[in-house]
């Protein structure tokens, strides 16, 4: 009885799995575009592909599309292996940066055409346009080419014509990257709330981390070929696992140096700064080491007054100060020449320091994170 | 106004070039539209201005079953090779600029080919081909050979017209599930409408006024207007040529009209 | 990155090429092939062919009488076409396009109707000839056709478009901002001509000279109805051959030597043009 069940559970596990990669390759002559990457994306998940160019995003894109064959591995769509199925075979959806819109057809022709594919009726591919249409609040344009519409308004029909016929999975390709910044910040408020009212499973590819922090369930942050480090938005903003997810997602402060002394609090030798940080097993450094101390700029703070307890203290200069709307940044350079950002909330009463003035900076012991040194890997 | 003083102040000899020009355009247009007031002259001899106008050669030129015929024949060659031009084109560009073949580039240079060699040359490869193999005096071998000289204009317009289609669209139809022969008529075709239409006119022009190869390998049952309109230039010399000709050149101008009009459209999209 | 791998395999384009080149095997390489044959294989291997054209006094006039043609052709083409193109080039878009109408319909006319055009108008009775008339009170008549003078006037009406939008592309590769630069620093009209415009057009106008010198070498239509019987060119004596002595072996060994010279210039125009650009001007 208890082993059935355990199949059972296993069965539905697997079934609840809409994407399933397995230690996928793909080796363009001496270049390994990607590297045995297994990733799996559960149905209606929202997940980011982030990455600097050249990190294997688009390939990993492309070999899930079928666009281009694996070296080696796997790709499971919907539970069937799909590896070897023809692009058109898949039931994908996909959304391309320059909307990949037919210009010979209207914005009704465009939407439809997924639904012909399918032999769907005449008067039901009406209605479903109508309904998508009005899904996306673009009723009024139907009979229009979309040449004639704004960026924006085209790449909202470009997502239409995906939901239109249901794909087990929508890929989006950099699609907001030919959009300027406010469009693109509404875009992707309305890629999220079709995702949340459809519940389709999205795969999104981005070098973007802002796009990538507002929209995702879960980011896969991507490098040479490989997955660095995959887990919720937070996730990969406060508990980064590498020195590059740290500096790639947000902004950071890093100081590297030997680790010395023993017990849960060590003390890392950076330059002049002898900084206290606390161990972690995950880190996989110890005494002895090169490893990097990580603060975030929103907690670093410069001293006005009483510096708190259990702080790490170091003395810099402000460079310069900039007003981002809500928030401050000021930028400091320490004695050794580290250059350091610190992150406020704005105020109308808040303490304005001065430009080329010392200042006393610190963060809680316990809001620092202790990485491994990458040698690969250098900031500045 | 100082703009309109800079350019007379650049234009070298201001009146030297556009006296040229026009001298030229003149030169250029005379002897394609003289034709036409000679056409409407009478039978006996060719006037130019006519002393009484009159339609008697265009009366002569359709009452001649000859005439008639070798203008009907050029408009059936020029049709069925305007159609097999593409027919052949369209897919050999498409497969040239997307199917990644090895060479494409050597290819493409390739069917360039009948465009650099002088006619007279091709014209007697033809004959020396055909003539041994019963093949000369048909209509196949001739539609066959426009069709050479034809392909390098279908493929430049063609060619032209693909390079501004986005592969893009086609790798979404394929993701949406089109097969790929659906792709092909419903994605890329109707993109290469205009791309074609003007590969087909060029096609079309070539055929009527081709002369040197069709003089070569048609015979008297398969000749066409400009091979009657060589011979009776160079034989008999009637003024009924002169409606020939006017009938030949505003079919050639509407095409050519029609051609530059689609060239100016596709610029602007 | 691209898309990744096409989705049209090679096997498929291989199979969409087929017939075209099947057709240009047939149509175009074999009759070359034919016809480079014929002029070495009589019963064996031969250079009959070739040692006739050598020593055939006929031969060497009519290939004289070519390259004088085409020579004089060529060169009042550049001289009447280069003030057209730069006529053309100053004109607004707008502009250009009405005149470039006017260069581009003639050249879409069929070449016997051009050439029998100019037979009228040259002729005996022709305008021209009327026109000299009553300037002279009857006493001048020049004979302009079926001699030299009536060939090259033909050729340079079915050359000229070819020259003109030879070099009017390279006129309008030009940034206008090089003459504005050169007058603000104060130089006078003919000096920006002399220094800037000409020698920057001059790509356009080898292209041209060689363009007009391929298509004069092998013309036919117009030696044979404008020409006098003495004005002959190669391409008409290899229909003088084939079809009046029936000696298939030289005419193929004389379009064997027109294949050679025009693929040299061709060639030649590929270096001056850095590729296929014989259409460029032409589509």
């Amino acid at each position: 009885m208890t082993t059935e069940l355990a199949e059972k559970s296993v069965a539905a596990d697997t079934g609840s799995m809409m994407i399933e990669v397995h230690r996928l390759t793909k080796q363009y002559g001496d270049f390994r575009a990607l590297d045995t990457v297994d990733l799996s994306i559960r149905k209606g998940e929202f997940v980011t592909l982030l990455g600097p160019s050249g990190s294997g995003k688009s390939t990993l894109l492309n070999l899930i599309s079928g666009m281009t064959s694996p070296t080696s591995g796997r790709v499971v769509i919907n539970g069937v292996d799909a590896t070897d199925m023809p692009t058109n075979k898949r039931g994908l959806g996909m959304v391309f940066q320059n909307y990949a819109l037919m210009p010979h057809m209207t914005v009704f022709e465009n939407i439809a055409f997924p639904l012909q594919v399918r032999g769907m009726k005449k008067a039901e591919i009406e209605t479903r346009v109508a309904e998508v249409l009005k899904l996306i609040q673009l009723e009024n344009v139907a009979n229009r080419r979309p040449r004639a519409l704004s960026g924006g308004q085209q790449q909202r029909i470009s997502l239409a014509r995906c939901i239109v016929y249901n794909p087990s999975i929508i890929l989006m390709d950099e699609p907001l990257g030919a959009l300027d910044k406010k469009l693109r910040e509404d875009m992707q408020l309305e890629i999220k709330r079709l995702h949340a009212e459809l519940g389709v499973t999205m795969l999104y590819v981005t070098h973007d981390q802002d796009e990538a922090l507002t929209m995702s369930d879960r980011i896969v942050l991507m490098r040479n070929g490989r997955i660095e480090q995959q887990g919720s938005p937070e996730t990969l903003y406060f508990k980064p696992d590498t020195v590059f997810s740290a500096d790639f997602i947000g902004s950071s402060n890093l100081f590297q140096g030997r680790l010395e002394g023993e017990g849960d609090t060590v003390t890392l030798t950076a330059g002049k700064d002898r900084l206290a940080v606390e161990l972690r097993s995950e880190a996989a450094v110890g005494p002895g080491d090169e490893a990097v101390v990580l603060i975030r700029p929103e907690n670093l703070h410069i001293a006005d007054g009483a510096i708190p307890e259990g702080t790490n203290v170091v003395t810099a200069t402000l460079l310069d100060t900039v007003v981002l709307g809500g928030v401050v940044r000021h930028f400091l350079r320490t004695e050794d020449g580290r250059q350091l950002v610190a992150q406020v909330l704005n105020r109308s009463d808040r303490a304005r320091p001065k430009r080329g003035a010392p200042v006393q900076l610190y963060w809680q012991v316990g809001e620092s994170r202790l990485l491994k040194a990458d040698p690969t890997f250098s900031k500045q | 106004m100082t703009g309109r003083k800079l350019s007379r102040r650049l234009s070298f000899g201001a009146l030297f070039v556009p006296v040229v020009a026009w001298m030229c355009y003149l030169f250029l247009l005379l002897p394609s539209t003289i034709v036409f007031p000679i056409s409407f002259g009478n039978t006996k001899e060719m006037e130019f201005p006519p002393s009484e106008w009159s339609l008697d050669l265009y009366r002569q030129f359709f009452n001649d079953s000859a005439w008639w015929g070798a203008m009907t024949q050029s408009l059936f060659i020029a049709t069925v090779t305007t159609v097999f031009t593409a027919v052949l084109s369209v897919p050999a560009v498409y497969a040239l600029q997307r199917a990644r073949l090895p060479m494409s580039s050597a290819l493409t240079h390739f069917t360039m080919g009948p465009l650099l060699v002088p006619v007279i040359v091709l014209a007697l490869g033809l004959y020396l081909q055909w003539a041994p193999w019963g093949g000369l005096d048909r209509n196949l071998t001739l539609v066959l050979s426009h069709t050479m000289l034809a392909t390098p204009f279908m493929m430049i317009s063609v060619g032209a017209s693909l390079r501004h289609v986005d592969p893009a669209l086609e790798n979404a139809a394929l993701i949406m599930g089109a097969s790929k022969v659906r792709i092909f008529f419903r994605v890329v075709l109707p993109q290469l409408k205009s791309g074609i239409a003007a590969g087909s006119l060029f096609a079309f022009l070539i055929s009527l006024d081709e002369v040197i190869v069709a003089y070569f390998v048609t015979g008297p049952e398969t000749e066409t207007l400009p091979v009657k309109m060589y011979s009776a230039i160079r034989w008999e010399v009637s003024p009924v040529i002169a409606a020939v000709s006017t009938l030949l050149t505003v079919v050639s101008m509407a095409l050519a009209v029609a051609l530059m009009m689609l060239e100016r459209k596709q610029r602007s999209e | 990155m691209s898309s990744g791998d096409s989705y049209l395999s090679k096997r498929a384009g291989g199979m969409l090429i087929a017939p075209l080149f099947v057709l240009l095997l047939v149509f175009f390489v074999y009759p070359l092939l034919l016809t480079v044959w014929q002029s070495v294989y009589e019963n064996g291997f031969t250079t009959r062919p070739y040692e006739e054209l050598l020593t055939s006094t006929l031969f060497a006039k009519v290939l004289r009488t070519t390259f004088d043609i085409s020579f004089t052709a060529t060169m009042v083409s550049l001289f009447v076409g280069y003030p057209v193109a730069l006529h053309l080039s100053r004109q607004p878009p707008g502009r250009r396009v009405f005149y470039l109408m006017l260069v581009m319909l003639p050249f879409w006319t069929s070449i016997l109707v051009k050439s029998f055009a100019l037979t009228v108008l040259l002729g005996h009775a022709g305008i021209v000839n009327q026109i000299l008339g009553y300037l002279s009170g009857d006493t001048l008549h020049v004979t302009m056709v079926f001699n030299r003078f009536g060939a090259i006037v033909g050729m340079i009406n079915y050359l000229l478009p070819f020259m003109i939008l030879s070099i009017l592309g390279s006129l309008l590769a030009q940034d206008p901002n090089l003459a504005r630069a050169a007058q603000v620093m104060g130089a006078g009209a003919f000096r920006i001509f002399r220094k800037i415009t000409l020698p920057l057009s001059m790509p356009g106008v080898i292209g041209g000279v060689i363009i007009n010198f391929t298509l004069s070498i092998g013309m036919y239509i117009t030696p044979a109805l404008l020409g006098g019987r003495k004005d002959m060119m190669v391409a008409n004596l290899v229909d003088f051959y084939t079809r009046q002595t029936l000696d298939w072996p030289l005419a193929a060994a004389i379009a064997v030597v027109l294949l050679v010279i025009s693929g040299v210039l061709v060639a030649l125009l590929g270096r001056v043009r850095g590729g296929s650009g014989t259409m460029g001007a032409m589509a």
